[in-house]
């Protein structure tokens, strides 16, 4: 079906793209005919044409090929056809980066670039910039100055925007030129004067004094260019937030008063610039902002698309740090949301979401059911997240926000776009247990319909997890069942795993899951039947703590450690049996809903890497790690020193079953020092054992390093909450602040103190989430595990809330079943949470919680490890 | 009128018997590469020149020939890719400082690399020691003998001693140049 459907989209297109099926060995063949004598033009610009069409569609030359073909085209410097030249200097500049010795045009580039054909000379520029190392600039130093200060403005421009890319590569002789910059912004010509600006800017960014005053100098002056003065307020406004002024000094501020006259500039490029950033700044007050404000209500309603959007998208961005200010502007919104243009209708409406009253949202739904299916995927997913942000101000509107959202996931739509509403449905369910049966049913109907497999799989897996402690699980039977039926493997078997957790945590049904999993065993795949055949095993054994370990809490490892942890057993001595326990595991990704919902991001999301892999690859480095173990945690990092001292420490502790790592990494500030052997020293507390310290031999200005401090663990858990005193010490070489280099052999000692260091608790918990705590909680109730409990008055909170959130953070334990949030208007409440103690010791913890004068709290651990069970009872205490 | 006559032949002779050349140009660095061409260009001569970095690229008419010269810088780096810029022209020149007697070595040693290059075989080379108007500057039996010459066999193989800044030999470089134009065909 898929590839009959692209065979006639073929047919419909028309006319082909004539580039559309090179191939690139034949046409790296073609570029012998650059060789050829005389050259012939057209050919030669048709095969350039055909070159730089492969390089971006993606295709990759390797190094020779690319050196092959630019030593070829510089063959063609001899044509005087300005067409081919041109095309030659973009051949140059895409293979610049892949060719060897591509210096070779230089001399070529600066012939043109400072002769009399005034079109090869802007684009010789470039092309000579993109060829050129930080080494070679000297040579070409002298032209580039020329050229800054050209009185053709195509020449200038290039000159300026190149020397802006040279920067990053090789500033220090850029510096050099801010005079012809300085000359350049005298120019008539706007563009040249904008990018010397920038230019300028970038030369002096590091210096607070030279911005100021040059910002100081062009507020007063009259630049000419618009874009020139939206770049100046884009400063000002730099400034503006570094200065961080309270909001009465900030209006008086000259830096503030300039924006502010740009609101009355005649070019509506700079009024929107300078509204848009007076509504950005941080410390304003209601009468600086609200003649920004009007300007914005003016540009909706102005005829122009460009202006509506633009103003409709600021009042989008700011509606959650504005909402009173924005919603003056709510009529001409209103307005907005029939507007033709469907972007800006869409930011309108979802702008109205935003700051829109509880009684209105039926209303607005109402109206963008009217244009939801003429909008674009990428729009529809800026509704789902307006959506979702209103679900979590308003949980009493979930029916109708439900109802909306299950009629959005019927209709046609990609891959990301049904992604994001079945995110929002997932994030309604997991924060509001009131949402928790319709959302599922929703779901439920939606996999009976579904071409994503991915999406159905977690829908599937999603059931498993939530569908037995419904009202009535029997109903998700039939939905589940109907997928092994009907769907492809994957999805068969994700179908499975779920049957199997009904039938693990709802003994009614049991009978018939066993009877349903009986039928899957002669499924034709593999996979399905492995887990079929697994899951019956199980359940036919019917031990509830077979079915708590294998079914219902299935250990999720971090995989990147779990593969170092096995690599490391199996080069051992093989003697121990694996220990699966002391892996850390994995974290888990707490989505984030961000209040910035109108940036649609297409950038593909990094892949989470938690702070154990992370640091498990760095600590890797150190010698003689492996002898500690694999890592149990690491915890996140925190700051030893104020923020703007003379050297800046933060510390990562990272646990492992007996020792810590304490990791420091150090920040001298002091351009005018350098530093070497770099150690912290720690004062330590009874019990504990330093085993190793590892310098870092030298710091340097403005440079990261890291130093650690390895240490044991005392023996009996109990005694190892302590406090560490800190000494950062090293030897202080004074250096020239330019080259970095000391001026002499001779240093001497010196120390600064740091703030205290504190092992808890939590550092050494590994938070696990129990998806059946109750389950896991009964089984505990055996010889093996011992209990400890206690009774205690919290009287520094004074609600039930608050109480939750301390006993977790002081336990840094995981909490099961959403018990983490309190419902409200009670009195009583139970949390249950759990985690591994280093070590691999389970940990569990039930509390409860009962509101009277202050807080009461009843607290039962159940651990493998006495001495773990009563720390954690007297971390509270 | 005969004169006359003459020059019309000649003139019709250049529409139909226009030649084309092309020929490389290298050496070590401040040997008078840039300068050479430059001479035999606009036959101006000047003392303060810069490296070339890269190389330039020449057209020059003389007569019914024009001659297109590659001239390639001679600083170490560049020396790795005179090779490419010597495929398949009409002629390699090398020029050698014959004034600087230190360097003579390394020129040697990189002239012998060059020509053993399979890809250049039987391309015929000129080797012009520059700079003879300098007190101790080699003459050509010098060049030959010191430039080990003689143990090139397998082409056509050339030396003269010039100077650009007299304009000494430079007559006759080019007679040598324009009769290469038509000994080889590509």
């Amino acid at each position: 079906m898929g590839s009959f459907r692209r065979e006639k989209d073929e047919e419909e297109d028309g006319p082909t793209n004539a580039y559309q099926n090179l191939e690139k060995t034949s046409v790296l063949q073609e570029t012998r005919t650059f060789n050829e004598t005389p050259v012939n033009a057209r050919k030669c610009i048709h095969i350039l044409t055909k070159i730089l069409y492969l390089i971006n569609q993606g295709e990759q030359l390797v190094a020779r090929e690319a050196t092959d073909c630019f030593f070829a085209m510089t063959k063609l410097f001899q044509s005087k056809d300005i067409v081919l030249r041109r095309m030659v200097y973009l051949g140059i500049k895409e293979l610049s980066s892949i060719a060897e010795d591509v210096i070779i045009v230089t001399s070529s580039l600066t012939k043109d670039m400072t002769g009399k054909e005034d079109l090869y000379r802007a684009a010789a520029i470039r092309a000579l910039c993109s060829i050129t190392d930080p080494t070679m600039l000297q040579a070409v130093e002298r032209y580039m100055k020329q050229c800054i200060v050209d009185k053709n403005a195509a020449v200038s421009c290039a000159a300026l925007v190149s020397s802006l890319r040279l920067a990053s590569t090789a500033g220090d002789v850029v510096k050099r030129w801010a005079n012809e910059a300085q000359e350049a912004m005298n120019s008539d010509n706007i563009m040249v004067q904008y990018h010397a600006l920038g230019l300028l800017y970038h030369i002096r960014k590091s210096d607070r004094l030279a911005v100021s005053k040059l910002v100081n100098k062009l507020t007063r002056g009259s630049l000419k260019s618009p874009y020139a003065v939206c770049m100046l307020i884009r400063i000002a406004c730099k400034l503006i937030e570094e200065e961080d002024l309270p909001a009465e000094e900030l209006s008086d501020s000259p830096l503030y008063t300039f924006i502010e006259t740009c609101l009355r500039h005649k070019s509506e490029m700079v009024i929107y610039e300078a509204a848009h950033a007076i509504v950005n700044i941080k410390n304003t007050n209601p009468r600086m902002l609200s003649p920004a404000f009007s300007i914005l209500q003016l540009f909706c309603g102005s005829p122009k698309a460009t202006l509506r959007f633009a103003a409709v998208r600021t009042l989008n961005k700011v509606a959650m740090t504005h909402p009173a200010a924005v919603t003056t502007c709510n009529l001409d919104l209103e307005g907005l949301i029939t507007d033709s243009n469907r972007s800006v209708a869409t930011l309108a409406i979802t702008t109205l979401l935003k700051t829109g009253a509880e009684s209105s949202v039926e209303r607005l739904m109402k109206q963008i059911s009217t244009f939801v299916a003429e909008i674009s995927d990428e729009f529809k997913v800026v509704v789902v997240q307006a959506i979702c942000a209103l679900c979590a101000k308003y949980p009493r509107k979930h029916t109708v926000l439900m109802n909306f959202l299950s009629g959005m996931l019927r209709e046609e739509g990609g891959l990301e776009y049904k992604t994001s509403i079945v995110d929002t449905i997932i994030t309604i369910i997991e924060e509001n247990a009131d949402a928790k049966e319709s959302g599922l049913s929703h779901l439920c109907e939606f996999i009976e319909d579904c071409e994503h497999v991915s999406l159905a799989v977690r829908i599937l897996h999603l059931l498993g997890k939530e569908g037995p402690f419904a009202a009535t699980p029997s109903k998700y039977i039939r939905f589940i069942y109907n997928r092994v039926i009907l769907e492809s493997p994957i999805v068969r078997a994700a179908a499975v795993t779920a049957l199997a957790q009904f039938g693990a945590s709802c003994p009614a049904l049991l009978a018939n899951i066993l009877v349903l999993l009986g039928r899957c065993q002669m499924d034709p795949d593999d996979e399905v039947r492995d887990r079929a055949t697994y899951y019956l095993t199980i359940l036919n054994t019917a031990k509830p703590e077979l079915y708590k370990n294998y079914i219902i809490e299935r250990e999720n490892c971090s995989l990147a450690l779990l593969e170092k942890a096995l690599s490391d057993h199996l080069n051992g001595d093989l003697q121990t049996h694996f220990d699966i326990s002391v892996v850390p595991k994995a974290a888990i990704v707490k989505h984030e809903i961000s209040n910035d919902i109108m940036m649609v991001t297409s950038a593909p999301r990094a892949p989470k890497i938690t702070r154990e892999e992370e640091s498990a690859a760095r600590l890797a480095q150190l010698p003689g790690i492996q002898v500690l173990g694999p890592i149990h945690r690491s915890t996140a990092p925190i700051q030893l020193t104020e923020s703007e001292t003379e050297y800046t420490v933060q510390c990562i502790k990272h646990i492992f079953a007996q020792h810590v790592v304490f990791q420091f990494d150090c920040l001298n500030t002091l351009s005018e020092q350098f530093l070497e052997n770099v150690r912290v020293e720690l004062t330590l507390p009874e019990g504990y054992t330093t085993r190793a310290i590892i310098p870092c031999p030298k710091l340097a200005y403005n440079e990261l390093q890291t130093t650690f401090v390895i240490v044991e663990f005392p023996p009996d858990p109990s005694s190892s909450i302590a406090t560490f005193g800190a000494t950062l010490r090293f030897v202080v070489k004074d250096c020239d602040p330019v080259t970095g280099e000391p001026d002499s052999d001779e240093g001497y000692d010196d120390e600064y103190m740091l703030e205290d260091l504190e092992i808890t608790v939590a550092d050494q918990i590994q938070k696990i989430k129990k998806n059946n705590f109750q389950v896991a909680w009964d089984a505990a109730d055996s010889e093996e595990w011992l209990q400890a409990e206690d009774t205690f008055v919290l009287s520094a909170v004074n609600n039930l809330q608050d109480a939750v959130n301390t006993i977790i953070k002081i336990l840094g334990l995981g909490a099961a079943n959403l018990s983490e949030k309190v419902p409200e208007g009670t009195h009583l409440h139970t949390v249950h949470c759990s985690g591994t103690f280093r070590g691999g010791v389970e940990v569990l913890v039930r509390a409860k919680l009962a509101l009277s004068e202050g807080v009461t709290l009843n607290l039962t651990v159940r651990s493998t490890d006495q001495d773990v069970a009563e720390l954690i009872t007297a971390a509270i205490g | 009128m005969l004169a006359l006559i003459n020059r019309i032949l000649d003139w019709f002779k250049g529409i139909f018997w226009k030649e084309e050349m092309e020929l490389t140009l290298v050496g070590l660095q401040f040997s008078g590469k840039t300068t050479f061409v430059n001479v035999i260009a606009s036959g101006q001569f000047a003392e303060d020149m810069i490296p070339t970095v890269g190389f330039n690229m020449r057209k020059i008419t003389n007569g019914n020939v024009t001659i297109k010269v590659w001239d390639i810088g001679g600083q170490p780096r560049f020396r790795s890719m005179w090779e490419r810029y010597c495929r398949g022209v009409n002629a390699i020149v090398y020029m050698v400082d014959a004034a600087d007697l230190d360097k003579l070595e390394a020129s040697r040693n990189e002239l012998h690399s060059l020509l053993d290059k399979p890809q250049l075989n039987g391309i015929p080379v000129l080797v012009l020691g520059n700079k003879r108007d300098l007190p101790g500057a080699l003459d050509e039996t010098g060049l030959i003998e010191r430039m080990n010459l003689s143990s090139i066999q397998d082409r056509e193989i050339c030396c003269y001693s010039i100077s650009c800044k007299e304009k000494d030999n430079i007559d006759i470089t080019l007679q040598w140049l324009i009769q290469h134009s038509k000994s080889q065909s590509r």
